[in-house]
């Protein structure tokens, strides 16, 4: 049970702004949390639904109150039902980031997206080719229009598949084929899931639940996957860059501007803005001695992978930060972002702003972004977050901040390695590296914050696991100090010798939540490499902290994929013990890779081990025993 | 007589006892028109969070000799002998709040209610729906409960069913579990999560 002189987070600037936070009446999400308690069970359980108005409906798991809803549907079917409602909003939000950055691909090929550019040609032609389009003796702009058409069929109707599916070992492709889980338009698999389970459509929870590893797939490999490439391509692919992160990212003597939320469009142009030389005059003019720009969550993610931008928190931090006092101005895209912002902020002096179409909030200014006028809108609001520098009142910088290198795109892997993955492969061979795991989500205030992603990724790194990391968990590791070279003290011998040999952290931050395809790109070419499978390699997922719909497609996509994940929280299946064992061990038979849930990170970390120990033992490697 | 008895393991905190309870101790006696109405009806049964975050329906427990009607010197708490149900006369209450002070479980509320007199808080709680079970309606909590927590019987057929329970768990070839696994399953979960420190 919550209690607020107990410490909330493993972080001592998350312990030190909830304190600040409740001495200056600002109320939380643990607070909130708090007062939910206890939370419904029908909907912890999955068993209650509101899919239609002859209900709402809930089944009693105790098994005397009503078995089935209004319409018939039983525990089966409506737990299935929701989970896949919860996979097509997951699919639904990423892929609608990617469809954000075609159109500005798009903008940037006619000219309509100002200030937006190709940053990177060799990416734009690589995909170009990928997706069948013609590039000799072409012009960037012309083969980026090109390009982005191509995208948009990818969301319609008019493939038999989505275009980078072709990225999937074969053996992979041959497996989604037989079960008919190949990915056939973005947004038509969506649709589709929503379609299915209208009432009365879908009423068999198994081919339910074939149809959300689909949709899934929609996004990995397809909506997602478009959002990380096409950032590439306009933003630049991320290389090896040192940033900082921690609350300690906020300056006492600058102007504090704080990106939040996930896509890189605006937070890309306000980066831009907060260089103008007439800005940071201005900034100086007020007295601060410059102007520093920040992140929280995925679009600060983005940010550090590309331009080495400090991170100032994640999930659970994103109400912590405004409580510093530091915070000139929280300029706000979209997705987790919680709608309390904008009431904690107005305790502060810090403004608020929102900047999407699709995304408004309370007690926020809306300054609509568009690619046209994003980088003169820019310039207004970051003006707008100087001239409030001087009404700063009391500021909190709870401690100073922690090194880290980000920016490993799976480009970036591959140049640290000499061009080629053949040496991380040599290494787990020979069992220096035993294989790798990709912790990736949210925070959720039902796990003390930051506990899970900063103990697995402990354990990990000692047993000689390379880890990857995106989203929530990669600032969380930033800040425990795992993502500088010298972490490599803190990993087994085998991963430590190679970190030192090749100068990397044990730890390899790989981006933003969207950019977990850029795993799925990853353990695709080990899979090339040796021949196999994705679920043969000794490689696994997990998710401790995760709360979110896109965390539910995440991890269906890497099982859909063949990795097997680990979730910290239990999602909301247990009314159908059918659902459940399906999920933990029936889809071993489907696609060679199940979820497994386990709250506690240190016996996650067993499973995790054993899970590619036993991986290894099948690929005739040596295999150690995990107890 | 019968009673309403509470089965703490069954309840799965939805809270769906307040909603009809306030409802039932509105003018409309319909929760879409009961939440406009002024002033608010309020629930006379209280969901509460466990350790571990389980619900607990907590509601008045009709104790006798009843501590709230002891301390009570206006004389507004009574016992309906034919019943044994603890109830509260509006128009004697002073909302001095000894009752409360008095109460062992913290089911007795200080507010203005739709049954009572106008612009004047009164102490509220639980009146075992005595209007409804003179229409021969059963208490709206046990109504609305889905999952088994609440039930309306008559005690000794409670107390019959409760010890049948009990000793088919003590078979040893018993083949159904006391808890379905799927709610063991969440339970254990939650418990997990508390016990690292979670909220």
């Amino acid at each position: 049970m919550f209690d607020p002189r107990e410490s909330l987070s493993v972080t001592q600037d998350g312990d030190r702004l909830f304190a600040k936070a409740q001495q200056d009446g600002v109320e939380t999400v643990w607070e909130r949390h708090e007062a939910q308690q206890p939370q419904c069970g029908f909907c912890d359980m999955g068993l209650s639904c509101r899919i239609c108005i002859m209900g709402p409906c809930r089944v009693d798991p105790f098994g005397e109150g009503p078995q089935t809803g209004v319409c018939g549907a039983d525990a089966d079917i409506i737990v299935a039902r929701n989970l896949c409602r919860m996979i097509a909003a997951g699919a639904a939000s990423h892929s609608d980031h990617g469809r954000d950055l075609v159109e500005v691909l798009a903008g940037v090929a006619d000219g309509s997206a100002i200030g937006y550019k190709i940053r990177d040609e060799a990416k734009l032609r690589r995909l170009a080719e990928e997706y069948g389009v013609a590039t000799q003796d072409k012009a960037p702009l012309a083969i980026a229009g090109e390009l982005a058409q191509a995208m948009m069929e990818d969301y319609g109707m008019r493939q038999k598949a989505v275009k980078m599916v072709a990225r999937a070992p074969e053996k992979r492709r041959e497996v989604w084929k037989k079960f008919g889980l190949t990915p056939r338009g973005i947004d038509r698999e969506t649709s589709e899931m929503m379609h299915r389970t209208h009432m009365g459509v879908d009423n068999d929870w198994q081919s339910l639940l074939l149809q959300a590893m689909r949709n899934s797939l929609s996004d990995g490999w397809g909506g997602s996957m478009i959002a990380t490439e096409v950032s590439d391509i306009l933003f630049g692919v991320p290389t090896p860059r040192p940033t900082m992160a921690n609350a300690g990212v906020l300056k006492d003597d600058q102007v504090n501007i704080v990106v939040h939320g996930h896509n890189p469009v605006v937070s890309e142009m306000v980066s831009k803005a907060c260089q103008d030389k007439a800005l940071v005059d201005l900034a100086k003019a007020k007295g601060a001695g410059g102007i520093n720009l920040v992140g929280v969550c995925c679009t600060g993610n983005e940010l550090l992978m590309r331009r080495g931008i400090a991170m100032a928190g994640n999930h659970l931090m994103t109400e912590l930060i405004l409580s510093t006092g530091a915070v000139d101005m929280m300029i706000v895209d979209y997705q987790c972002i919680m709608p309390s912002l904008g009431k904690v902020a107005a305790s502060y002096h810090t403004k608020m702003v929102s900047t999407s179409d699709k995304a408004k909030f309370p007690h926020m200014a809306h300054h609509e972004f568009h690619p046209h006028n994003a980088e003169k809108k820019a310039v207004e609001v970051v003006r707008a977050a100087v001239e409030n520098y001087v009404n700063r009142g009391t500021v909190l910088i709870p401690m100073g901040s922690q090194e880290a290198v980000g920016g490993f795109s799976v480009e970036a892997i591959v140049g640290a390695l000499g061009g080629t993955p053949e040496p991380l492969i040599d290494a787990i061979k020979a069992g220096n590296i035993r294989g790798a795991v990709g912790i990736v989500g949210c925070n959720n205030p039902k796990i003390k914050h930051d506990y899970g992603h900063v103990t697995l990724t402990r354990r990990l790194i000692e047993n000689d696991i390379l880890v990857v990391d995106t989203g929530c968990v990669a600032v969380a590791t930033a800040k425990a100090g795992f993502k500088v070279p010298a972490a490599a003290e803190m990993a087994g011998p085998g991963l430590k010798a190679i970190c030192h040999a090749l100068g990397i952290p044990p730890v390899l931050h790989m981006g933003s939540c969207v950019d977990n395809v850029r795993i799925l790109v990853l353990v695709s070419a080990l899979a090339d490499a040796l021949g196999v499978d994705i679920s043969d390699l000794p490689v696994a997922g997990s998710a401790p902290e995760w709360y979110s719909e896109k965390a539910v497609t995440i991890g269906t996509y890497f099982v859909a994929s063949g990795v097997t994940t680990h979730l910290g929280p239990m999602p909301p299946i247990t009314g159908s013990m059918n659902v459940v064992n399906l999920l933990t061990s029936g889809l071993k038979d489907v696609v060679g890779a199940t979820f497994a849930v386990e709250p506690d990170p240190e016996k996650a970390a067993v499973f995790l081990r054993k899970t590619i120990e036993d991986k290894r033992k099948a690929l005739g490697l040596d295999a150690r025993s995990v107890d | 007589m019968k009673q309403v008895v509470v089965h703490p393991k069954r309840c799965v905190g939805c809270m769906q006892c307040m909603l009809a309870c306030a409802t039932a101790h509105s003018r409309s006696q319909t929760l879409f028109a009961a939440v406009h109405e002024t002033p608010q009806p309020k629930p006379r049964i209280h969901v509460g969070a466990g350790r571990f975050n389980e619900g607990f329906p907590n509601r008045c427990r009709h104790c006798d000799p009843a501590p709230c009607q002891t301390a009570c010197l206006a004389g507004a708490i009574y016992r309906r002998d034919s019943v044994g149900t603890v109830m509260v006369n509006p128009d004697r209450c002073i909302n001095c709040a000894s009752c409360a002070m008095a109460c062992p479980y913290g089911v007795i509320r200080f507010h203005e209610d739709p049954l009572g007199p106008a612009g004047h808080a009164i102490a509220v709680k639980c009146d075992n729906c005595s209007a409804r079970v003179a229409k021969g309606q059963t208490p709206a909590c046990v109504e609305i409960c889905k999952a088994g927590a609440l039930t309306y019987e008559r005690m000794d057929a409670a107390m019959r069913r409760k010890t049948r329970e009990v000793s088919r768990s003590m078979s040893t070839d018993a083949d159904q579990p006391a808890i379905p696994a799927g709610v063991a399953l969440l339970r254990t979960v939650k418990q997990t999560e508390i016990a690292l420190g979670g909220s």
